[in-house]
């Protein structure tokens, strides 16, 4: 059997790897990038590169050592680094002597090298990506379930457990009819979890870059901590949203990013690649929706996601809405970022407290 | 009733990196007793060493109605002590000093190993900020100087408010500061010019790192282990050009907001294990979860051979929970891995091990 290593990203992994089915051949990969790939990575890869490179390179290396032949990274658009991940990555790999060989997403001629190179029959092509854009949605409508759910529920542990367990039948599931099912049967489980209706959960937005935004080792688990302190959350990168993004650019025209651009503008009118603009955008939408707070999550030497840290200090002054910004190296510590979860979220209970005091609210409503 | 009332009182108990510290209070926040102990590296025993001292110290009338522990070491603590409430440090220096002071702007905090500023208008937290890796700013560069000089912290802090022409010493880094403090020794300045440098140094690195873009709005308190030393408050003032409040029990504010949270938590029936928390030996086994690639070491802390608790995960199944190892395993996230094992993964039933992984790995045989 023929393995492809794809990059981690998250839950969403699950979908990916019956999208590398279509090729003909199986998937190698892991919804988080473990300790010990993560090592490897640090110890492969120049000091200065920001955190998600190490994690991929690790990754790779790590399937390297399991025999896997070939190797996937996606390059993105965009003037971040990200855009050259696969060349750096592929270089380096190719500098430590790996046979591993790695393909992006390049178009030369009609058909993509990465297709061309398996040549798969039309059949076998077709089937698994429509089932994967139907795991992509089924996850979409996982995560956005467990963020409510995580943050009401009363017995800790519920969601999560419920959660692992439908990820886990996703992952066994074969025929695009076993996954309608689990999709169906989703909604129920959630459902069933005994929950505090009465609870008005804190609201906070997770921006940032991406691999920080899903990869649960990278991001210390950020999503379970907040939630179990009672925090709905919502995270967003969400794959569903971004591939109807690119479906919309690719057939009408219409990017989602014009819009962004627009809410966004009065602070960032240049592009400084990467999910910036998302960052900063989703952070005035939030504000705008009566969002408590909002977690910036910054991989440190981050080119747009640091660029961006002094419009997000404006914004949060601006809109008047406390936006926490984490910066994460290989050095981060988890008990350091749960004491700033910790003091983050008492901060805002206590702003809530005090903006629901009649006397705010007066004054509030007289400036409106 | 009314007897039993005044003889309640609340334990508030703060782990840090240095040192562990306990406070007794009344309902009324009336300090009873408080303990500073510089640890060794030991939190339990410290912990333990504590308590037995407060026996000792707390007239037998009391009785401890509630427990709070807080800092790095606060969960580790909490299961040592049987804690009713484990509240971030942030958070409880907050309580502390808005209890003493409820005018205050600006709340400055240097440890051992951490340096925070808190932000305070009109009563309540607005923002925080903590030191990231760099322990440059905190406790121990002072400490390690001192060493350096060969003198005690205490005659550093001496010397320091003496000096009247202090020498200027590069404070962005440790080892940097060091060759530059060498390099002005040898050039001659005296030893209080050169302490009194570096109280500078610390100050102005605390201020362009930790309080970088922050609002620092008089009155000021500042707090922490560090707030004994005489130069630092010195630097300060001169640095910040107003007057900078050191608060009573400023070496114990930690413990004092964690004993004010107990006693404002309404607990009914507090978990504390009492004295015998202090006298009975406490061991700690760890053991590798292996639920999923991320082989967290989780610590159980054990009386006897009874569960008290739980650290080290990383997902939160084990964190606090005293029940049976096997009845815990397998509910927290886990990754979902895919494809041929490295050989590196323990008994994670998500890692498949496929028949056909080719030849390439020998499990434990070094690649080159």
């Amino acid at each position: 059997m023929t393995y492809m290593a794809i990059p981690n990203i998250g839950n969403y992994t699950i979908a990916l790897a019956t999208a590398v089915e279509s090729l003909g051949i199986k998937a190698w990969a892991s919804t988080a990038t473990t300790p010990a790939a993560l090592k490897l990575g640090i110890d492969a890869a120049p000091e200065s590169v920001c955190l998600p490179l190490k994690a991929h390179l690790g990754h790779f290396i790590e399937a390297d050592r399991a025999g896997v032949e070939y190797a996937f990274m996606v390059n993105s658009v965009g003037t971040c680094r990200l855009r050259y991940y696969r060349h750096m990555i592929g270089q380096i790999l190719k500098d430590l002597g790996l046979k591993i060989k790695i393909f992006g997403l390049g178009f030369d001629g009609f058909k993509p090298p990465i297709v061309r190179h398996f040549d798969p029959g039309p059949i076998t092509f077709i089937k698994p990506l429509f089932h994967t854009v139907q795991k992509i949605k089924a996850i979409d409508e996982l995560e956005v379930a467990a963020w409510r759910t995580r943050a009401i529920e009363i017995t800790h542990g519920d969601t999560t457990q419920a959660m692992n367990k439908l990820l886990v039948e996703l992952s066994e599931s074969r025929t695009m009819a076993q996954t309608r099912a689990i999709r169906k049967k989703a909604a129920a489980c959630f459902a069933a979890i005994p929950v505090d209706k009465e609870k008005k959960p804190l609201k906070v937005g997770l921006v940032g870059e991406i691999s920080f935004l899903r990869d649960k080792c990278l991001n210390k688990n950020i999503e379970y901590i907040l939630g179990s302190q009672g925090i709905e959350l919502r995270n967003f990168f969400l794959l569903g949203e971004e591939l109807q993004n690119i479906t919309r650019i690719v057939f009408l025209n219409q990017s989602r990013r014009k819009s962004l651009s627009k809410l966004a503008d009065r602070y960032l009118q240049n592009s400084v690649g990467g999910h910036a603009l998302d960052s900063v955008a989703y952070s005035i939408r939030c504000a705008d929706e009566g969002y408590d707070g909002m977690i910036h999550l910054c991989p440190s030497g981050c080119m747009p996601e640091v660029s961006i840290r002094p419009i997000l200090k404006r914004v949060s002054k601006d809109k008047d809405i406390p936006i926490l910004e984490i910066s994460y190296d290989e050095h981060t510590c988890g008990v350091g970022i749960a004491t700033r979860l910790e003091a983050f979220a008492d901060v805002l209970m206590e702003r809530r407290k005090k903006n629901n005091s009649p006397a705010q609210r007066g004054k509030r409503a007289g400036h409106g | 009733m009314g007897k039993q009332m005044n003889n309640s009182c609340y334990l508030g108990i703060d782990v840090g990196s240095i040192s562990t510290n306990c406070v007794v209070i009344t309902p009324e926040g009336e300090v009873l007793c408080e303990i500073y102990k510089r640890g060794d590296g030991h939190p339990i025993e410290s912990v333990q060493q504590c308590l037995a001292q407060l026996t000792a110290q707390l007239p037998d009338r009391f009785c401890i109605q509630g427990v709070c522990t807080t800092g790095s070491g606060r969960i580790l603590a909490g299961a040592v002590v049987g804690a009713d409430v484990i509240k971030n440090e942030i958070s409880a220096h907050a309580r502390a000093t808005l209890h003493l002071y409820p005018e205050v702007q600006t709340i400055l905090e240097i440890g051992g190993q951490d340096s925070k500023v808190t932000i305070v208008r009109d009563g309540a937290v607005v923002d925080f900020s903590m030191n990231l890796v760099c322990a440059a700013g905190t406790g121990s560069f002072l400490d390690s100087q001192a060493r350096r000089l060969n003198i005690t912290i205490e005659e550093l802090s001496a010397r320091a408010i003496m000096s009247e022409n202090p020498t200027n010493i590069a404070g962005r880094c440790t080892v940097f500061a060091e060759s530059d403090m060498i390099h002005k020794q040898q050039v001659g300045h005296e030893q209080k010019d050169i302490t009194m440098g570096l109280c500078h140094a610390l100050v102005r690195n605390y201020l362009s790192n930790v309080c970088n873009g922050k609002e620092i709005k008089p009155p000021i308190v500042f707090q922490g282990g560090v707030s004994a030393n005489k130069g630092i408050h010195r630097a300060f003032k001169e640095a910040l050009k107003c007057d900078i409040i050191i608060p009573p029990y400023n070496m114990v504010m930690g413990a004092y907001g964690a004993a004010i949270i107990a006693s404002k938590s309404s607990i009914e029936k507090t978990r504390f294990r009492g004295k015998e928390a202090s006298t009975k030996p406490i061991i700690t086994q760890g053991f590798e979860c292996g639920d999923c690639p991320n082989c967290c070491e989780i610590i159980e802390v054990l009386d006897a051979a009874e569960i008290i608790g739980r650290t080290g995960g990383r997902c939160g199944k084990w964190e606090g929970k005293t029940g049976p190892r096997e009845s815990l395993r397998g509910t927290g996230p886990r990754c979902h891995v895919s494809g041929p094992s490295t050989g590196r993964e323990t008994g994670h039933e998500m890692c498949r091990q496929v028949d056909d992984v080719p030849d390439l790995i020998q499990i434990g045989v070094p690649k080159k």
